[in-house]
């Protein structure tokens, strides 16, 4: 109590700081207008949501992240099925989350696509999301990965492998241990978990297997002169140009679609097991375009938008839809990760991560 | 000035300073004080002691010492580059040859990430010089440190220092010299007592724009300094604020160190540029003597001049041609694998990409004129920053060159999006132009401000007995010296926001995209040779436009013999 109390009064304190200064122009009418103006913008919100009661028309305001192809092959045919204006701000998970933070006194998305499940995770633990439980197709999407409240729905999902490049490697490492043999010395790149989600997945699911002992295998690869790179793409570019030989916890879908534009590049899933990562999709509660959001939504887990997802070489997020251009959920060989330990842990785990690696 | 004259001055002076002082409250002042509040005000708790703790709990200490050891050698190569060149620019007939001023700027033009890029395919394991000639193995990665890092932002950023160098270097013309040659000084003498003073004033601007670029840098450390381990005040900022969990508390606090340690560094430029300025652009007409080169000092020159562009444009531009026309990035250098395919896709008309490079051009125009605009206005208000409120008026107007792009442009989203704001800019046409001119308008101020402290005040003096108005002098007199600072800060405006990076990443409505955005997502897509085909026609055509500019402006010779 006492906290709102300071921050309303300091917040107090900055609003009339700078009245003083905008009222260095004109004096009196400024706060009238002011007022004025916050009254009409509560009106017109108001407005507003009345109006996004019909579905059809209007538009969305999307930040995706992840492959830019796929989110404009998803918009087109919304669009063509809804007549709704999709406009996209397309990043990483990690600038998704920076512009948000940013916007968060004026938010504009309504739907946010995340390639991290933690992240999602956090948003609605914060209260961000809107939860839709009678999404269409909800039930037929991998229990695991969605939210049982219908908060947020992983559409599409990725797994986590070894990708390495055909010409420097003749006989891929099996294992993730093997990664830490001789063999390997200084060719091996990761990404950094604090800017990709997935690589972060994969430590921490890792970890949430292996307890404590699953450092032992990370500062081995550091000890072997594995080199932290950046996020998917820039450390995927070194193998595909020869500067290094394999991406560790790189994510498949990149290595897929770059080996049938005829890059010397291919994927092993090790045998022990991988973490696959999850891309869910989530309506926030400042939107102002709940109707269409959930029409989106309702696009997003349709057989149509699925087989968009299988042909952008991820996994779909719906059990009953399987891709035919890459291996399938139930080819990859699992870690039985505990999400719940991942979400908490994720923060401490990318900075001892990344100190480990520096 | 005369007593009758000092009226009418002063009244146009107050007006403005407060008007230069408003609008820099607006665009500058508020945004940051919010930024300051956000880093003692972290988690909705009144906290003043964060930023300290934040400080003393990073092992800040070491990065902080990174960032300015990296400044100091930065400051330093690009003084090695910039300085002959400059001298031989403005003492040589080598002036003559207009154009290299034009390939010069393409350095600063190509955002410094895909510079350095260029750099590391050029570079690295299996990269095109080991494709080109493989015994270049046992050597060429070794590259990959702290000078490889140094002599990748000098050449992005000598350029700048020598535009500034050489400007000074015509102004103080021929004439102080050869007073000083008649009295029998020596060439070293003359150099040591003549040029240095006088070259000191600009020389410290640019070295402090110069350290100050360096160490708000982003796109290098990001690129080639993740790369070898070398981790700035810049790539924490940025880590802080673009990866999860976003915490702006923690930027903030580290921005305001690295906005101090730029502050000391303005005061003690503006310490000295307040000691060694000199008036030098008077009523007489002025020679300046052109040493023609013959012989070996005419082949050094040349050779330097080569070796500066092979290493600042050849190389980079290699890399970057040769990677915007690769088939397969995995099949390296060979004729079979060559394509124009990414440029077709790039050019075809009504795509993504050429709204992108429309988007970019409109900007950037609307950025820079507005930037030159108001900057020169400011920089007249500033005058020789004499009183007080012209000096806080000079460092506000610098502040955006001082603070980490992003750092401003997230104040300015603070502000320009608050809830209180009777009407958001954010997410429009608008929001973008401002945070550009904001971003840019050290530039122009620092441009003109240069080429007006250097005039003569005689001049106007001159212009008043004979009966000019305030209005004619200003058209007669001042307009004329200054549009060479004017011009320099538009161009300097527009190249850099047709490359803009960080700040339209956030700021950018969304579907919105510019030729910069639009690399950027083509190497996060993993598109990295349409990524280079953008970055190639984007240079290409800044390039024509500033040599268009150049054609036009040879034709009115500025104080030239």
């Amino acid at each position: 109590m006492l906290g709102m109390k300071t921050r309303k009064r300091s917040a107090m304190l900055l609003l009339s700081a700078v009245m003083s200064i905008s009222l260095f122009g004109c004096s009196t009418g400024n706060s009238t207008t002011g007022n004025a103006g916050q009254a009409a913008g509560e009106g017109s919100t108001a407005t507003a949501s009345a109006e996004t009661t019909k579905p059809a028309g209007g538009k969305l305001v999307l930040y995706s992240a992840g492959p830019q192809k796929l989110a404009d092959n998803i918009i087109s045919g919304f669009t063509a099925k809804t007549g709704i204006e999709v406009e996209m701000f397309q990043g990483t998970t990690g600038k998704i989350l920076a512009r948000m933070e940013a916007e968060k006194s004026n938010p504009v998305a309504d739907v946010v696509i995340l390639a991290s499940l933690p992240s999602a995770q956090a948003l609605k633990a914060d209260g961000l999301t809107l939860p839709y439980p009678d999404a269409e197709n909800a039930d037929k999407l991998n229990k695991d990965w969605s939210d049982a409240d219908g908060n947020y729905f992983s559409s599409s999902a990725s797994a986590l492998g070894i990708v390495y490049n055909t010409k420097l490697v003749s006989t891929p490492p099996t294992s993730w241990s093997e990664l830490a043999t001789p063999a390997w010395k200084d060719v091996v790149n990761i990404p950094d978990p604090t800017l990709s989600g997935s690589a972060l997945d994969f430590i921490t699911g890792y970890l949430s297997v292996n307890g404590d002992k699953g450092w032992d295998l990370l500062e081995s690869y550091k000890a072997n002169g594995v080199a932290m790179a950046g996020a998917n793409q820039e450390a995927l570019d070194p193998v595909i140009t020869g500067a290094k030989s394999i991406v560790a916890a790189g994510v498949d879908y990149m290595a897929y679609s770059s080996k049938a534009k005829g890059e010397p590049l291919d994927i092993v899933y090790p045998e022990e097991g991988t973490v696959i990562s999850p891309r869910p999709a989530a309506i926030l509660k400042s939107s102002q375009n709940v109707e269409n959001a959930k029409a989106f939504i309702d696009y997003l887990l349709s057989d149509e938008a699925q087989k968009l997802v299988a042909d952008a070489y991820l996994i779909p997020g719906r059990e009953d839809i399987e891709a035919t251009n890459r291996a399938n959920l139930k080819d990859i060989p699992q870690l039985k990760v505990d999400w719940n330990w991942m979400s908490e842990h994720g923060d401490e785990t990318a900075a001892r991560f990344s100190e480990t690696f520096k | 000035m005369k007593p009758g004259v000092i009226d009418n001055n002063r009244i146009f002076r107050r007006v403005g300073v407060i008007l230069a002082l408003f609008l820099l409250t607006i665009s500058i002042g508020v945004p940051l004080l919010l930024i300051f509040w956000e880093s003692v005000y972290p988690d909705g708790q009144w906290d003043w002691m964060a930023p300290i703790r934040t400080i003393t709990g990073q092992h800040l200490s070491g990065v902080l010492l990174n960032s300015v050891w990296l400044g100091i050698c930065v400051v330093a190569v690009t003084t090695l580059l910039a300085l002959p060149l400059a001298w031989m620019m403005a003492k040589t007939r080598m002036g003559q040859h207009r154009w290299v001023d034009v390939i010069l700027m393409i350095p600063f033009m190509t955002p410094p990430y895909i510079g350095s890029m260029g750099w590391i395919l050029f570079m690295q394991k299996g990269g095109y010089l080991q494709q080109w000639v493989p015994s270049a193995a046992s050597w060429s990665e070794l590259f990959f440190s702290f000078w490889g890092m140094v002599l990748i932002m000098s050449l992005h950023l000598f350029p700048f220092l020598y535009l500034l160098l050489r400007d000074a270097i015509i102004r103080i013309g021929g004439n102080l010299e050869e007073a000083g040659a008649v009295h029998g000084g020596r060439a070293g003498y003359r150099f040591r007592r003549i040029i240095l003073p006088l070259l000191l004033s600009s020389y410290g601007m640019g070295i402090m724009l110069v350290f100050v670029k360096t160490i708000a840098e982003f796109g290098t450390p990001a690129t080639f300094g993740r790369r070898i381990g070398y981790y700035v005040m810049t790539s924490e900022i940025h880590k802080y604020i673009s990866s999860w969990p976003i915490d702006f508390g923690k930027a903030t606090s580290l921005a305001s160190v690295l906005l101090s340690v730029c502050l000391v560094m303005w005061y003690m430029q503006s310490a000295m540029s307040r000691k060694f300025t000199y008036r030098l652009v008077g009523g007489k007409g002025q020679r300046s003597k052109r040493y023609s080169l013959r012989g070996g000092a005419g082949w050094l020159c040349g050779f330097y001049l080569a070796l500066l562009l092979i290493l600042s444009v050849g190389i980079p531009y290699f890399s970057i041609i040769a990677a915007s026309t690769m088939k397969l990035r995995g099949a390296g250098l060979s004729f079979d694998n060559l394509t124009l395919d990414h440029y077709r896709e790039l050019l075809s008309w009504g795509s993504v990409s050429m709204k992108a490079i429309g988007n970019s051009l409109g900007l950037s125009l609307a950025a820079s004129t507005v930037a030159v605009i108001i900057g020169t206005g400011f920089a007249l208000t500033i005058g020789k920053s004499s009183s007080f409120m012209q000096r806080v008026i000079d460092l506000f107007s610098l502040l955006p060159n001082t603070v980490p792009g992003i750092v401003m442009v997230v104040g300015l989203i603070l502000f320009w999006n608050s809830p209180w704001m009777p009407f958001t800019l954010y997410n429009s046409y608008g929001m973008v132009v401002l945070t550009y001119v904001v971003l840019f308008l050290p530039y122009t101020v620092q441009y003109v401000k240069s080429s007006f402290t250097q005039i003569d005040g005689t001049l106007f003096q001159a212009g008043q007995v004979f009966g000019g108005r305030p209005l004619y002098i200003l058209r007669r007199i001042l307009l004329p010296l200054i549009i060479p600072g004017m011009l320099a800060g538009w161009m300097m405006t527009f190249t850099i926001a047709t490359r803009e990076l960080v700040g339209s990443l956030l700021i950018l409505p969304p579907s919105m995209q510019t030729s910069a955005t639009y690399i950027f997502a083509q190497f996060e897509q993993g598109q990295v040779s349409l990524g280079m085909a953008m970055a190639v026609v984007t240079v290409v055509m800044t390039v024509l436009m500033l040599l268009g500019i150049e054609v036009l402006n040879s034709k009115r010779k500025w104080n030239a013999s």
